[in-house]
């Protein structure tokens, strides 16, 4: 399982990346593949804590605004006389300091939130979320403010997809990884019965806040690159309330604690978002909840789940005219 | 001590409506189980209700809640037939997306209605009255007189009448409520749209006071979440105690801790959402219900 799922995921990306050399592809269309690749990645990253581990974050985009924030603060220049300091740190750097901050943030505030079961830590990270958002909206000297701060080091179109594709190879890779090891036995565990697993002796405290600052830690660094190639971070654009219900949407379509669903989930929403957008140019985020719920009442185990019901797969093996084997549970 | 007694009263005040905000949302969550994400959406579209009424007919915000409330039942009601039965006692994740699914669309609807500027309700009788030299708004005055009336109705109804027995067997033991013959979905539907009636009542106010727009809905889910974890689940005098120590704490904040003024209520009451929880999980005053394995 887990060498298939690596070398399924080494030959896509590979693919992509020889795409742009291949075929000559225009600013657009690679922009366009860069903000799915996004999605992706923020999918993947929230499933690590949203559904391999069971805690639901509804608060977890705070790391997406922190690690923009992060890299805003670390690349403008003083001489834009929006800070009253600032380490003018180069872009590798600045990226480096957005997953680190995110992931900082995240072990602070887990140790005392993750001992919050179920929908207690739900909420408190929604608590966390707006209240985050708040603060970064007073500490003006620090952050800017409300005017917010103009991230200048901005790669090209190409360079931005080859970064993003570097963080998204990496991110999947890491929850590939995750899932066919040890931890991701030991989150499974976590997540069906928290109190068994520590009676079976898994040190299920810091293995949660391992998983969590690396979900953050992912998460900060795909804010970091955002914020560049968005040239600019305020707090209502970094810290906007939609982005973590599409976080949450993308895990949920294409199936909780799975490696494939994230990514199948976000090229779903990325399909449907494109849909919504010409012909409900107003409403998009109402298709987002709307959609949402249908899928939870009407697709609970997601696109994967969806995929490996015993029905469909006698039906594909008929069609492909192999004897028919009883799927595994 | 002037300003401290300010300070007191103000936060009694701006409990008030938090407590008549609240109700709903506890004793939801204490009847069905269900923790309902899109509580603050609740109170923005009664707020938005009201806001209709004054504009095309010029109607007072506190006269609007004799049709707010009527109509925000049915509301619940239907919602609750047609949404929310599918996820009562199936596991807390379902429950807790559905909302959430819609508090988005709730919000993004209004957003397309009403644009994302805020609006509010001016009425003449916001002039402060003086008593002893602290200074009472008429108007938040008025919400606290509303919002007890309402509680009292609330406590009468749940204590005295036939559905109020139902209701509350439900949120004891819903098995053995079915098995004496309590139409347990029947209790549910009613119970949310009271629920939402109350909570539409609470918005149609609080136009008044606050600035109305498309995303004010999460700040005060958020609200509700810590005040019941204050005050305890289903709780009529939990949510009254709750809401005013929200309330004293926030105003009490923006008077002493200097260079913040009223900007970080929602970082106040994240604060005390969470000391509360890790230092007494069972709730200020107890009552709040521990989420079991098997419940989560």
């Amino acid at each position: 399982m887990r060498a298939r799922d690596l070398i399924i995921w080494a030959a896509l990306v590979a693919a992509l990346a020889l795409y742009p050399r291949v075929v000559t592809v225009d600013n657009y269309r690679l922009l366009r593949l860069t903000q799915l690749l996004v999605l992706v990645s923020l999918a993947s990253s929230w499933n690590l804590i949203g559904g391999m581990t069971g805690y639901v974050d509804f608060g977890h985009a705070v790391f997406f605004g922190i690690g923009a924030y992060a890299m805003g603060i670390a690349v403008t220049p003083l001489s834009a006389g929006r800070l009253e300091w600032a380490p003018e740190l180069p872009y590798a750097a600045g990226l480096a300091l957005a997953g680190l901050a995110a992931a900082l943030f995240a072990l602070a505030i887990g140790l005392p939130l993750l001992r919050l079961k179920g929908p207690y830590f739900s909420i408190a990270m929604l608590g966390t979320f707006m209240a985050v958002r708040e603060l970064v909206r007073i500490a003006k000297p620090w952050t800017g403010g409300g005017e917010g701060l103009d991230v200048s080091a901005s790669l090209d179109r190409r360079g931005d997809y080859y970064a993003m594709l570097g963080l998204v190879a990496f991110v999947v890779g890491l929850a590939a990884w995750v899932r066919s090891s040890q931890l991701g036995l030991a989150l499974e565990a976590i997540r069906e019965d928290e109190v068994g697993a520590e009676t079976r002796g898994i040190a299920t405290t810091r293995i949660k806040l391992a998983t969590f600052a690396l979900a953050a830690g992912c998460t900060g660094l795909v804010g970091g690159f955002w914020s560049v190639q968005n040239n600019y971070v305020d707090p209502d654009v970094a810290f906007i309330e939609h982005r973590t219900a599409e976080m949450v949407m993308m895990a949920m379509l294409g199936g909780l604690g799975t490696v494939w669903g994230p990514v199948l989930g976000a090229v779903a929403l990325d399909l449907l978002k494109d849909y919504a957008w010409s012909r409900f140019l107003d409403d998009h985020l109402a298709v987002l909840g709307v959609s949402m719920i249908l899928v939870v009442l009407l697709l609970p185990r997601g696109i994967m789940g969806a995929l490996s019901s015993p029905r469909l797969v006698r039906w594909a093996h008929r069609a492909i005219g192999r004897p028919s084997v009883e799927p595994e549970a | 001590m002037e300003l401290l007694s300010q300070t007191l009263v103000t936060g009694i005040l701006v409990g008030a409506f938090y407590a008549v905000m609240v109700l709903g949302f506890s004793v939801i969550w204490g009847v069905m189980g269900v923790i309902n994400v899109a509580h603050g959406e609740l109170v923005m579209v009664g707020a938005y209700l009201a806001i209709e009424l004054d504009v095309r007919y010029g109607v007072d915000p506190f006269v609007a809640l004799v049709v707010v409330m009527p109509v925000m039942f049915v509301a619940g009601w239907v919602l609750q037939r047609v949404l929310i039965n599918r996820v009562v006692e199936r596991p807390h994740l379902v429950s807790l997306l559905v909302t959430f699914g819609l508090s988005i669309l709730l919000a993004s609807a209004c957003k397309s209605a009403y644009g994302g500027d805020p609006r509010r309700i001016s009425v003449d009788y916001t002039a402060p009255l003086y008593v002893a030299g602290i200074a009472i708004p008429q108007v938040r005055l008025m919400i606290l007189g509303v919002a007890l009336a309402i509680m009292g109705a609330l406590s009468l109804l749940l204590a005295r009448t036939r559905l109020g027995k139902s209701i509350r067997a439900a949120a004891q033991n819903k098995n053995a409520a079915r098995i004496v013959g309590i139409p347990i979905d029947r209790v549910y539907a009613v119970t949310f749209g009271l629920c939402a009636a109350i909570t539409a009542a609470s918005g149609a106010m609080c136009a008044t006071i606050l600035p109305v727009h498309p995303f004010m809905g999460g700040p005060l889910t958020l609200k509700a979440f810590t005040i019941t974890a204050l005050g305890g689940l289903g709780r009529i005098p939990g949510a009254l105690l709750g809401g005013i120590l929200l309330g004293m704490v926030e105003v009490g904040v923006a008077t002493y801790v200097p260079g913040i003024g009223t900007n970080l209520g929602i970082a106040t009451s994240f604060v005390l959402l969470v000391f509360v929880l890790i230092v007494r999980p069972q709730g200020l005053l107890r009552g709040l219900r521990p989420i079991g394995e098997s419940d989560v």
